[in-house]
């Protein structure tokens, strides 16, 4: 399975990307990404996510892997959900790098919606950044509609 | 501290969109943003199932969920561990929920797409405040039971009123001054049923009195189709439904219609619907340039003092009484000094141009007409009530409920449009044509 062109065009691109994990209760977590970096032939994507602000996500990463990521569009709720399984690698310098020009991109992006600086801000933290390398095994559309759900690809 | 669900009312007021974690039996996780959050008590809250089938299914097996949550005043985070109790497809919750949305989404051609499916109502275990590098906010809450206070004076001022024009008169000026609201609207429904007439109005550059809502259309509309209060926070996730169609005289001769009034920069709209007696009166209506300028005791107030100013309007209708026979007016010649002015009634809407310029359309066109013929046949300027209602010419359809609205409606049109005729009241069940030249009337097919 290839991510396609467009879409890891989109999830680069200044989208919101949220998280959901679960620990060994099968209790779920909720997280935000600061950044995404997608490899296409491998059909994985990294996700950057402040440790210090996400600290069960990342510790549940570590214990069973399990995760789904949306990446909406503010502008028009866009969306599209991938799952698989995740483990935590070295973040690189470029991943930092990567983390700073999404956040001011995305900050930018909601002021023009109408969102101040100083409202976005506890949205998008850099403090200890780690990386979540998930490989993709389903992609599903998740823009609200008669499509919603609807799966895309799968890993055969 | 232990974080009550009611200190975080902001967060549910639907402008930063909240997200569901849901996880399956097999342990895959499934992530998707929620349209409407909302909060039913302090141990519950209620979330609208449009289409997140994977959360629904979800759910059903593995009750566990998480929701984040987000105040739009400083962006601080929460996230509440929940537990999924039961779906509703009926009832009080549901059918608020259900408005609430519609009103937001037809306005952005989404309508359909956003049918409300079902309210799930889930149990809140725990909150937990997601830990942010930004300092916190403090944000000011409004002193305690306010709204009441404030209602109350607005309820006096309304008693106080005798006539239809000065109750709403009381209740725009009373709301504008008690809520800090810049603006407000009163719209009566008219007799036809399926459309909303604009009678008053606070805080906008132009009246627009005259100026029409359909039944379900906007925000107005749909709190008048379904008699329930309509609240929007946050304009900017709503594009206008409006196009901002400049209003001007040109434009209202032409299409001869009075646009309505609005803020372009609105952000928070609530709108009322005014009920008495099993029926729907009008709508009254609230914006603001501020986000979150309404809290949900606020509507919850406006919608008691629309209840009362819609019982009143009742009242001063039912009690406008027939005016006794007046004597000879010392004017008892038609007015033939002063400049000339033209007045044109257009039979088949009865629209009426002064100097070729558009006045108002249907009775209250065709009233000021007859009232206008009276006087070049008798010189008369005085009219009872009851002559209005007994005359055949005007061939009045059933509007004994709403005379006194549509003489309203058209002495305060005449006041905005100066024009050389005035409409004055002069006592109960009584009215006076007031003339500062000479009309020439013309009849046109």
């Amino acid at each position: 399975m290839l991510i396609n062109q467009d879409l890891a065009a989109f999830m680069a691109s200044p989208v919101m990307i949220i998280l959901g994990t679960r620990d060994g209760s099968l209790a779920p977590e909720i997280a935000r990404a600061v950044g995404a970096v997608v490899h296409r032939e491998e059909c994985c994507v990294d996700l950057i996510v402040s440790e210090w602000q996400w600290t069960k996500t990342v510790s549940n990463i570590r214990a069973n892997g399990q995760l789904a990521v949306t990446f909406a569009r503010p502008s028009d709720y866009v969306s599209y959900q991938v799952k698989g399984c995740a483990v935590v690698v070295p973040t690189a310098v470029e991943h930092v790098a990567l983390a700073g020009r999404y956040m001011e991109s995305m900050a930018s992006t909601l002021s023009e919606l109408g969102l101040e600086r100083g409202v976005v801000a506890p949205w998008l933290v850099g403090r200890d950044l780690v990386t979540l390398r998930l490989s993709a095994q389903e992609i599903f559309v998740q823009t609200p509609g008669a499509k919603a759900g609807q799966l895309i690809e799968r890993q055969p | 501290m232990t974080i009550r669900l009611r200190d975080l009312a902001a967060c549910f007021e639907g402008v930063i969109p909240s997200i569901i974690a849901t996880a399956a039996p097999d342990g895959t996780p499934n992530i998707s943003y929620l349209s409407h959050v909302g909060l039913v008590d302090d141990e519950r809250v209620a979330l609208s199932n449009q289409f997140f089938s994977k959360t629904a299914a979800n759910v059903r097996a593995n009750r566990n969920a998480a929701v984040l949550i987000v105040d739009p005043r400083d962006g601080r985070q929460y996230r509440l561990d929940v537990t999924f109790e039961q779906t509703l497809d009926s009832g009080e919750l549901f059918e608020e929920m259900a408005i609430q949305l519609r009103a937001t989404s037809t306005q952005v051609g989404m309508g359909e797409v956003m049918r409300l499916r079902g309210v799930d109502i889930y149990r809140v275990r725990a909150v937990h405040v997601v830990p942010s590098p930004s300092p916190t906010q403090e944000v000011v809450s409004r002193e305690a039971g306010h709204q009441l206070m404030a209602a109350a004076v607005v309820a006096r001022r309304v008693a106080e009123a005798t006539d239809v024009g000065s109750i709403v008169d009381a209740v725009l000026d009373g709301l504008c001054d008690t809520f800090r609201s810049s603006n407000a609207m009163l719209l009566l429904r008219d007799t036809t049923g399926d459309r909303l007439v604009t009678v008053g109005s606070y805080g906008y550059d132009r009246s627009g009195i005259g100026s029409e809502v359909l039944v379900g259309e906007g925000i107005i509309g749909t709190a008048a189709l379904d008699r329930r209060p309509v609240r929007v926070s946050d304009m900017s996730r709503v594009r206008r439904f409006s196009s901002a169609v400049q209003a001007s005289s040109d434009e209202e001769s032409r299409t001869r219609s009075i646009a309505l009034p609005g803020m372009l920069d609105a952000m928070s709209q609530v709108a009322l619907p005014m009920v008495a007696h099993g029926t729907l009166r009008g709508v009254l209506f609230l914006e603001s340039s501020e986000r979150l300028a309404f809290t949900k005791e606020d509507e919850a107030a406006f919608a008691v003092v629309a209840m009362q100013v819609a019982a009143a309007l009742a009242l001063a209708e039912a009690e406008a009484g027939e005016g006794q026979s007046s004597a000879p007016t010392t004017a008892d010649k038609p007015m033939t000094t002063g400049r000339q002015f033209r007045v044109v009634h257009y039979a088949y809407d009865d629209s009426i141009f002064i100097d070729n310029e558009y006045l108002i359309k249907g009775v209250p066109g065709r009233l000021l007409m007859h009232l206008l013929r009276i006087h070049q046949w008798e010189g008369r300027t005085e009219f009872t009530n009851r002559e209005i209602r007994l005359s055949e010419e005007l061939r009045l359809p059933d509007i004994k409920d709403n005379l006194e609205t549509r003489l309203l409606l058209l002495r305060r049109r005449l006041e905005e449009k100066a024009t050389p005729v005035q409409l004055l009241r002069v006592g109960r069940g009584r009215i006076r044509l007031d003339l500062t030249g000479s009309a020439i009337l013309e009849e046109v097919a």
